[in-house]
């Protein structure tokens, strides 16, 4: 039971300094790529990889300092509540699938932007993300996402003049009638 | 002094112009939502409006930003008091007497309270600001590289050490922000840096992409991870505003002079912030205040208090923005963001060269108090309808919002892959509980670091002691390794309190 509770919080410590281990490694890297810039040294004058190594020096000890004391410090140890958690907003528990999807999304936008255009990238967005954040009106997230992605294309193309991706073949076809329909020229 | 009376009021003239006049009335009413919706905070609301300014002169840009920073620091008191909900972090103070007043019966009383303090403290930050900046401009003229070196490693450590949450993280981030700021080509030698053969990394990363992406996407990320759940609405009262009389402030001048002191203090240094200037403001009233054994039953103490020390902030942060080209929050990086994307470096200089822009600014100031209190006094009812609004919608549309914000700085499409990237960063500093201000003010402040940093190495045969041995730049790195050191032991107090809590 005790040596249960030992693995227990020895993968609550190592899990706690996951994220000081993950930024020292990238640090350690990027130092030695710093190590190896391309460029003409002038005598007795520091070359540009001082800034960044000394940056990354900074960073390395903060985590090997964070690292040791997620591993070493007395149990019980925790932090004060902030004021998020005082306003109750971490209360909620969390949806790791919900994140995922999300993420997925957004990359997916970024990618089918310059594919379908602006006008039907964004009205899908908006859309699904609604709908993976539940809110569940169909008729509304419909409306919302149209009328949403409409009124985007008029204000950043009629009047801020800002070039948004028309899309290709079929869809820059779909995207020139709409900003026909919107008087876009 | 009548110079600068002269100045400021050709600055309210300037302000009537129609573009700076309706960028204020924007300004106030797009600070007010934003700091009414509880998924979207202050400085998030001012990174979404930025990419607005491009093509607005920069006067109006930068009097819209600070509209919104100033009548933020407002809004989220409404639904504290009304529902319970606090629109931003600095709100928070005011669900302990604010909310408890409001279930008293008097939510109409509290919400005046609120208004009246407001009114304070936003007349106290934009007098500090307008009689310090200056007084500090003229004395940043004095300053060489080892001086702004000095002033940035001040500011920068103010801002890691100061915040709330871990001073390792803060650190962290920093240095993050800080070699975010090296990617690219270097200015002195033309050497390539972590760009690993993509043009994009050889152009550098835009602070930009970093500040929309990690600050607005981040936070839509990690609000969407918990479904946007939000607390249930109880309303509380009648939602209307009654001005409290003058004869029942006077009995609360002494809080309302400590209240000033510490939002003016709090905004001047880097770092501290309206959230912590709201707290220290209600801790001190908690301590010190004559109704201290009342605190927290729904008082006006409770009320006034945090609200004038979050307002009085604002000026506070405004002063060595324009002074010294240096931002102590995370709202005033975004209006020097502003500021560099019209080609324009806040700093000394600026009051010579563009007086009529600093005053117009200033100006903005005083109508923007106004302005925020007549906007809460008359349209409060139609301000907290937006809490209605579903927030999967309104998120859909900030995450669109920080796409098409960015794209618009430069037309690429690669930008928005790195909001994409940004994004997923802040998500996992929000996760991991690391500050995002820090990443973003090293970000911005990282060149000019570098900058005064190796022009000094150079000019001095690499005598780092310089920065020491010269007494402005000596006294400013004195005190950033006196704000480290406060942090140092605020943690280890901090963790020695908890573990003896725990083993009790």
């Amino acid at each position: 039971m005790r040596g249960a509770s030992r693995f227990r919080r020895l993968g609550a410590r190592l899990q706690a300094s996951l994220p000081y281990a993950v930024v020292f490694a990238a640090a350690a890297f990027f130092y030695f790529v710093a190590g190896r810039f391309q460029y003409a040294a002038k005598p007795e004058e520091l070359g540009p990889d001082v800034w960044p190594k000394t940056i990354l020096a900074l960073a390395m000890a903060v985590c090997t300092l964070q690292i040791a004391w997620q591993l070493l410090r007395p149990a019980g140890d925790g932090r004060g509540a902030s004021p998020k958690a005082e306003s109750g907003e971490d209360a909620a528990p969390r949806v790791p699938y919900l994140l995922a999807a999300g993420i997925v999304l957004t990359l997916a936008y970024v990618a089918a932007l310059e594919v379908l255009g602006f006008f039907l990238a964004t009205a899908a967005y908006l859309a699904l993300f609604m709908i993976i954040g539940r809110f569940r009106r169909p008729l509304a997230v419909a409306a919302t996402s149209v009328l949403g992605s409409l009124a985007f294309v008029f204000v950043f193309m009629k009047i801020v003049y800002v070039s948004l991706p028309l899309g290709v073949g079929a869809f820059q076809a779909v995207s020139i009638w709409i900003l026909a329909l919107l008087g876009v020229r | 002094m009548l110079d600068v009376l002269h100045q400021l009021g050709l600055g309210f003239l300037h302000l009537a112009q129609p573009a700076n006049a309706a960028a204020l009335v924007v300004g106030l009413v797009v600070g007010m939502l934003v700091a009414v919706l509880p998924g979207l905070t202050l400085v998030m609301g001012v990174v979404l409006a930025l990419p607005f300014t491009y093509g607005m002169e920069i006067t109006p840009s930068i009097v819209l930003l600070t509209a919104m920073y100033l009548s933020g620091t407002y809004g989220g008191a409404f639904t504290a008091i009304l529902f319970r909900i606090p629109g931003e972090p600095l709100d928070v103070p005011l669900l302990w007497d604010g909310y408890a007043m409001a279930r008293k019966g008097q939510a109409a009383l509290a919400l005046g309270w609120t208004l009246f303090a407001a009114l304070w403290g936003g007349l106290i930050t934009a007098v500090t600001a307008v009689g310090l900046a200056l007084p500090f401009a003229k004395f940043a003229l004095r300053f060489d590289t080892p001086e702004y070196f000095a002033v940035v490693i001040f500011g920068l450590t103010g801002v890691a050490a100061l915040g709330s949450g871990s001073l390792a993280n803060a650190l962290i981030s920093l240095c993050i922000g800080l070699l975010l700021a090296t990617v690219g080509v270097d200015p002195l030698y033309g050497a390539e840096r972590f760009a690993f053969g993509v043009p994009i990394l050889k152009d550098g990363i835009e602070y930009l992409t970093v500040m929309v992406g990690a600050y607005g996407l981040g936070e839509v990320l990690a609000r969407l991870e918990r479904a946007f759940a939000s607390p249930p609405l109880e309303r509380s009262g009648e939602i209307q505003t009654r001005i409290p009389r003058l004869r029942d402030a006077w009995p609360m001048r002494a809080t309302f002079a400590r209240s000033s002191l510490i939002g003016v203090l709090c905004g001047i240094v880097p770092g501290a912030g309206a959230t912590v200037a709201s707290f220290i403001a209600y801790g001190t009233e908690a301590q010190y205040g004559k109704a201290r054994a009342r605190l927290g039953s729904g008082i006006p103490e409770g009320i006034v208090a945090p609200q004038i020390a979050s307002t009085a902030t604002v000026g506070g942060h405004m002063v060595p923005l324009l002074a010294l080209g240096l931002p102590g929050s995370g709202a005033t990086a975004v209006i020097l963001g502003a500021f560099l994307l019209h080609g324009v470096q806040p700093g000394p200089q600026i009051f010579q060269t563009s007086a009529d822009m600093v005053y117009t600014i200033f100006a903005s100031m005083f109508a923007s108090v106004l302005g925020m209190c007549l906007l809460g006094y008359f349209a409060i009812r139609p301000l907290v309808k937006v809490l209605y609004l579903p927030e999967a919608a309104t998120s859909a549309f900030v995450a669109l919002f920080c796409f098409v914000g960015a794209f618009s700085a430069r037309n690429s499409l690669t930008d928005l892959w790195m909001i994409a990237v940004f994004g997923i960063v802040g998500y996992l500093f929000e996760r991991w509980r690391f500050p995002i201000a820090p990443m973003v003010l090293g970000c911005i402040l990282g060149p000019t670091a570098e900058t005064s940093f190796m022009t000094t190495m150079i000019a001095n045969h690499n005598d780092w002691t310089v920065f020491f041995t010269r007494p402005i730049s000596g006294s400013v790195m004195a005190l950033a390794i006196v704000t480290l050191a406060y942090s140092l032991i605020r943690t280890l107090r901090e963790q020695r309190r908890m573990l003896a809590i725990s083993g009790r």
